[in-house]
């Protein structure tokens, strides 16, 4: 008993790592997300074009692809030193970018177009009337699609171990090997992702409920 | 040019166990799917439970730490599993568990009536599910089934953490061997990228066809 409290807290030492990963990468995914999407739907062609690009080939390539090629690659380069964890950080983090960019694209869609014309009318800016009328909404009818986009980052950081990071999944394959307790040690890998992945989950779920303004959902998502 | 042309050679057996990898586990995953979804609509109580913790567990569990279980942890308990077998059955029940919940879905949309017609003209329980309720429902489950197929060929590259050598084993190889890290990820990138493309049109176009013989039909 007390072989597996010292497994599981080997273990659980993992997490912070992981949850560091997953914070970062799902944070500048959604700070770069937000403008990204705002610029998909209203930005200048050569902005569009460009983003066309950067979406391509970050929603085209495997995930374990861009780890390499941020790691390995960048890291090849001149001059550019990156940390594993940071090279990590930098290829969830766009990839993530690129996702939420279409959550956003497509949210904003969502919402009505007589709103962005009311605001303009009633003598708004068009960032003005982006930042207070429209995101407030898209952010909203985005909220599903972010939940969705949570879990698949929380498990694409269990492939950032292939670059050297250290996080759960790395502690799993080291305790494995060292204890050779494989069965038990993976499966109790498998139950913490699954726990983390239901917490969050809950927690999406609890924001959308929070967020929830009456006459704003379901009904008026429905296209006339 | 001549750089980036002479990397492709060497991908190319770990390509074509990419594909065949892909063209194994796509199938796997589809009916796994199917299976699942008419279990968690038409099944017994248990079997809704069973489907449904195979839907939570797989889709709440990283795809590694599957493919972990099964080629390193199951020979413990006595099933040794070839990699290309731990491989195909990791993706398999990892994207049929995905493709069940499209399934499901596409299934509570198909109006009530068409299973009581079915049933009304003499059709038992599940000859009308099989031959009118998921014909229906599979075509409404295209978009979403086919996004997770593209999912599949992309995650396809984790084949290599059990030791196969697909097309991302092959580019790793050859990126430690020539050092040239940036251009042979890039290469491979792009290569998925394009099987990426072929998949889509493929879905493109039989949504197509599908539309246009139910259109024929006036469903």
């Amino acid at each position: 008993m007390s072989e597996f409290v010292r497994l599981l807290s080997v273990l659980l030492a993992g997490v912070g790592t992981t949850l560091l990963l997953l914070a970062a990468a799902l944070g500048a995914g959604f700070a770069l997300g937000v403008p990204i999407g705002i610029l998909h739907v209203f930005g200048p062609w050569p902005a569009r074009a460009l983003l066309r690009v950067f979406d391509l080939v970050l929603r085209g390539f495997p995930a374990i692809v861009l780890l390499f090629l941020f790691y390995f690659g960048l890291g090849s380069i001149e001059g550019i030193d990156l940390s594993s964890l940071h090279a990590a950080i930098l290829a969830l983090g766009l990839r993530s970018a690129a996702y939420q960019g279409q959550l956003v694209r497509g949210a904003i869609g969502m919402v009505e177009p007589g709103q962005l014309e009311a605001a303009r009318a009633l003598g708004m800016s068009l960032p003005r009337a982006l930042l207070q009328v429209v995101l407030p909404q898209a952010l909203r009818f985005a909220l599903p699609g972010l939940a969705n986009e949570f879990s698949i980052v929380l498990k694409d950081t269990a492939l950032a171990f292939v670059v050297g990071v250290v996080e759960l999944m790395s502690r799993a394959k080291f305790l494995a090997a060292s204890t050779r307790q494989l069965t038990l040690v993976y499966l109790v890998v498998a139950l913490v992702y699954w726990l983390l992945t239901q917490a969050g989950l809950l927690a999406f779920l609890a924001a959308e409920r929070r967020t929830s303004v009456p006459g704003l959902g379901t009904d008026s998502r429905r296209p006339r | 040019m001549s750089v980036w042309l002479s990397i492709l050679p060497g991908l190319a057996d770990g390509l074509t166990t990419t594909l065949r990898l892909i063209a194994s586990s796509v199938p796997l995953g589809l009916l796994l799917g199917i299976v699942a979804a008419l279990l968690r609509v038409y099944g017994p109580r248990p079997l809704r439970a069973v489907a449904a913790t195979y839907q939570s567990v797989f889709r709440g569990v990283p795809l590694v730490v599957q493919l972990f279980v099964l080629y390193y942890a199951l020979p413990r308990w006595g099933l040794l599993l070839s990699p290309f077998a731990a491989a195909t059955i990791g993706f398999g029940l990892c994207s049929g568990a995905y493709h069940s919940e499209y399934i499901r879905s596409a299934i509570r949309s198909v109006p009530r009536g068409q299973m009581e017609a079915a049933r009304a003209l003499g059709m038992s329980h599940w000859t009308a599910v099989g031959s009118v309720v998921l014909p229906q429902a599979l075509r409404k489950a295209v978009p979403g089934c086919g996004n997770e197929i593209v999912y599949l060929v992309k995650y396809s590259s984790l084949a290599y953490l059990v030791t196969l050598v697909d097309l991302a084993g092959a580019g790793r190889l050859q990126a430690y061997a020539s050092f040239r890290f940036f251009e042979v990820f890039l290469v491979v990138g792009f290569v998925y990228l394009a099987m990426v493309a072929v998949v889509r049109a493929a879905l493109h176009l039989l949504q197509r066809c599908w539309r246009r013989s139910t259109a024929a039909i006036g469903v």
